[in-house]
């Protein structure tokens, strides 16, 4: 149960009233009274003091002092009028709750607007705060780009400026030109005036050539002097050649940093498919990283058919042709070894092969496929299938046909073949 | 307006007097040709000198600059660098070609520079490769070569007429090179420094004829940069066997603009009014620039 402040005492004037509160010994602090329009409370535990005000008060308005074990209320009213008493007199219990529960939801309705209204205060500032910083953003663009204008226009009236002066700087000089040379023309006139006075020979011819065409220009422009400068020049330099070789380069295209690393992949690629193709064979294990170069086995062949080891070049393309079976020229050297070696069906079965593989017929390999046909061709002659033989020859013919040689040897099996059907 | 039977590539009037003032071009069939404009019906000198494009074209020796005699040097795809002189017809003073049966490249870009006497010329030229080849003509050999990893678009001396100074090469790729030509090593030649500007191709470097220390590199995405090369505290110094080696020194980026979308292709400075430059670009538009405040710089 809080224990009553009763004691208390007012006083009034026509706009407020003052009310002084005695509390000994217990300290107050603003969170203990609690007032609204019409309801006053100070509670400060075990002390409770409570009034149902006579007439609303302006409570925003209205002041607390606490002072030494008293708290003095300045209460201004909302209308002028004379209270009869602090306290509504009859004020049963219900009344009372309802009145303060009614002062608690308003101070609450207060509190709240009280935050909204800050709430926009604070916003409004901000946008205050960022309008200015924006203005003065604003300021100091402007004042760059007008230091940028005035430049432009500077510069752009020193240009007309310059423009103007140049020009009839040039006018000036060429007037002054031409008006020199006319003397100087005048000059040589009165000279062959006399010269012709003296000798009677007419020089009508030099002075047409004198004047040239002059147009505008900065350095000396005397006749005279002109020739004097083409002396002066050295002669051509006497023509030598510089021979040069460039930095290697594989691709046609220009040379690209950021392109080397994708070129050194593909062309890393490019040397792999060459090589090994059917790598899992077991017998590859035997052989040296060199032996199992398709190409380097080709150079083998080649040189050994070169000293005349026919029997070895042809073991060479063997094993380059088991390592890759598509390039087309280890079947052309080794029909050319077995021609030699006079395997001649051997020989017919490595041009045939060579020339399936060379079958788009295109420019590249005429000389391939020249080749091949003439060596199956031999090879057929030198089986007696002249026939066959002719075949081949003229087919080699086609690629090309200037080839002296090989129109000989074809004849030379057309007579042969005749002879032979005469004969039978 | 003037029109020819085969397209023109490239165009100088290096190699002119200031009185003449005859156009040399280079053009796709591989002709160079040097026309009086005033009279553009034939030309005053032409020759078949190349199989195929002359890519580039450099004349030295005129516009009042330099001594010794007028010469025009071109670099055709076909891999080889010719030097002409408009007074001898048909044959060139100077043949720079592959070795018989070496495959070719093309030549990109050509410049004469050290033309400070009458004697003292020097081409270097730039390829598809990544090669540069600097070729002496008084000894007529080559005096130093070396590859730049990137395909060269333009290689300039700063200044043709004096003995040489500083060389720019640019290149694919956005990078460009600038090598101290005044000492060169026997082993390690010019020393460089390189900067990368931009993802694009560097097309066109030119050196301002006022201030050979500042120049401008036109890119391919339209921008064009300029720069300005600092020299450092010693331009040379001794290597470990006592040999003089060159010391390079730094680029630093002045301005930067963008001007189009497509590549500026050709650039070049006037040489009268400072920082007055006009490029042309495959937008198909020509574009005169001014550039201030280069007294400042």
């Amino acid at each position: 149960m809080p224990v009553w402040l009763r004691e208390y005492s007012w006083r009034q004037t026509g706009s407020a009233v003052y009310l002084s509160l005695p509390l000994r010994g217990v300290r107050v602090t603003p969170a203990n009274i609690f007032c609204t329009e019409q309801y006053l409370k100070v509670s400060i535990p075990p002390f409770l003091f409570e009034a149902v005000l006579y007439a609303p008060i302006d409570d925003t308005n209205s002041t607390a002092k606490i002072g030494n074990g008293i708290i003095f209320f300045t209460l201004h009213k909302k209308e002028e009028a004379m209270w009869e008493s602090l306290t509504l007199a009859n004020t049963n219990r219900e009344k009372l709750q309802y009145l303060r529960e009614n002062a608690v939801l308003k101070a609450h309705e207060k509190a709240k607007e009280e935050t909204e209204a800050r709430k926009v205060t604070k916003q409004e500032h901000n946008k205050y705060a960022l309008e200015a910083t924006m203005k003065l953003e604003e300021a100091e663009r402007k004042r760059i780009e007008d230091l940028k204008e005035k430049e432009r226009q500077k510069v752009t009236k020193e240009l007309e400026l310059w423009t103007k002066q140049h020009k009839n700087a040039e006018k000036q000089k060429s007037i002054q030109k031409e008006g020199e040379l006319r003397q100087e023309v005048e000059q040589l006139k009165e000279k062959k005036k006399e010269k012709v006075n003296k000798t009677g020979i007419p020089n009508e011819g030099t002075s047409k050539t004198r004047p040239k065409p002059i147009k505008g220009c900065h350095g000396s422009c005397s006749i005279f002097s002109e020739n004097l400068e083409e002396e002066q020049l050295p002669a051509p330099r006497s023509a030598a050649t510089i021979k040069i070789s460039f930095t290697p380069r594989v691709f046609p295209t220009a040379l690209r940093e950021s392109r080397v690393a994708e070129e050194e992949e593909w062309l890393r690629k490019q040397a792999e498919a060459r090589r090994t193709i059917n790598a899992d064979l077991c017998e590859l294990e035997d052989l040296k990283e060199e032996e199992k170069n398709p190409d380097w086995l080709k150079e083998k062949g080649n040189k050994m058919f070169a000293t005349g080891n026919y029997l070895g070049a042809v073991n060479a393309y063997n094993l380059a042709v088991q390592l890759n079976n598509k390039l087309h020229l280890l079947y052309l050297n080794r029909a050319a070894c077995h021609l030699k070696l006079r395997n001649l069906h051997k020989a017919i079965e490595d041009s045939s092969k060579a020339l399936e593989l060379l079958t788009p017929p295109l420019p590249d390999n005429e000389n391939a496929r020249l080749k091949a046909y003439v060596r199956r061709g031999t090879a057929f002659c030198q089986l007696e299938l002249y026939t066959e033989g002719l075949q081949d020859y003229e087919a080699a013919l086609k690629i090309d046909p200037k080839n002296k040689t090989i129109e000989k040897d074809a004849e030379r099996i057309r007579h042969l073949i005749q002879g032979a059907t005469q004969g039978s | 307006k003037i029109e020819k039977a085969k397209a023109i590539k490239c165009g100088t009037f290096g190699a002119t007097s200031l009185q003449q003032r005859y156009l040399a071009t280079g053009d796709f069939g591989g002709s160079l040709n040097v026309w009086n404009l005033e009279a553009p019906e034939i030309p005053v000198y032409s020759v078949k000198g190349h199989k195929e494009i002359i890519n580039s074209i450099d004349g030295v020796g005129g516009l009042g600059i330099g001594e010794g005699a007028p010469e025009i040097v071109t670099g055709s795809r076909d891999g080889t660098v010719k030097v002409w002189d408009p007074r001898q017809k048909d044959a060139p003073v100077a043949n720079m070609e592959p070795v018989q049966g070496e495959s070719k490249r093309d030549c990109w870009t050509v410049a004469f520079g050290n033309a400070y006497n009458q004697e003292e010329r020097v081409v270097c030229a730039g390829y598809d490769n990544g090669d540069i080849k600097l070729f002496d003509l008084k000894t007529m050999s080559l005096r130093w070569e070396t590859n730049i990893k990137n395909g060269v678009c333009s290689v300039e001396f700063d200044r043709k007429d004096v003995n040489m100074n500083k060389l720019v090469a640019t290149s694919l790729e956005g990078k460009f090179h600038v090598f101290d030509m005044r000492t060169q090593h026997p082993t390690k030649g010019f020393a460089s420094v390189s900067e990368k500007a931009q993802k694009s191709t560097i097309w066109q470097v030119r050196h301002l004829p006022q201030n050979r220390d500042i120049f401008m590199t036109s890119g391919g995405a339209g921008s064009l940069h300029l720069w300005k090369y600092e020299y450092p505290a010693q331009r040379s110094k001794k290597d470990s066997e006592g040999a003089e080696m060159g010391v390079a020194g730094s680029v630093s980026l002045l301005q930067n603009v963008t001007l189009s979308t497509q590549p500026i292709s050709s650039l070049d400075w006037s040489p009268d009014k400072k920082g007055l430059c006009v490029c042309g670009a495959f937008d198909q538009t020509v574009r005169v620039l001014i550039v201030t405040k280069l007294n400042k710089v």
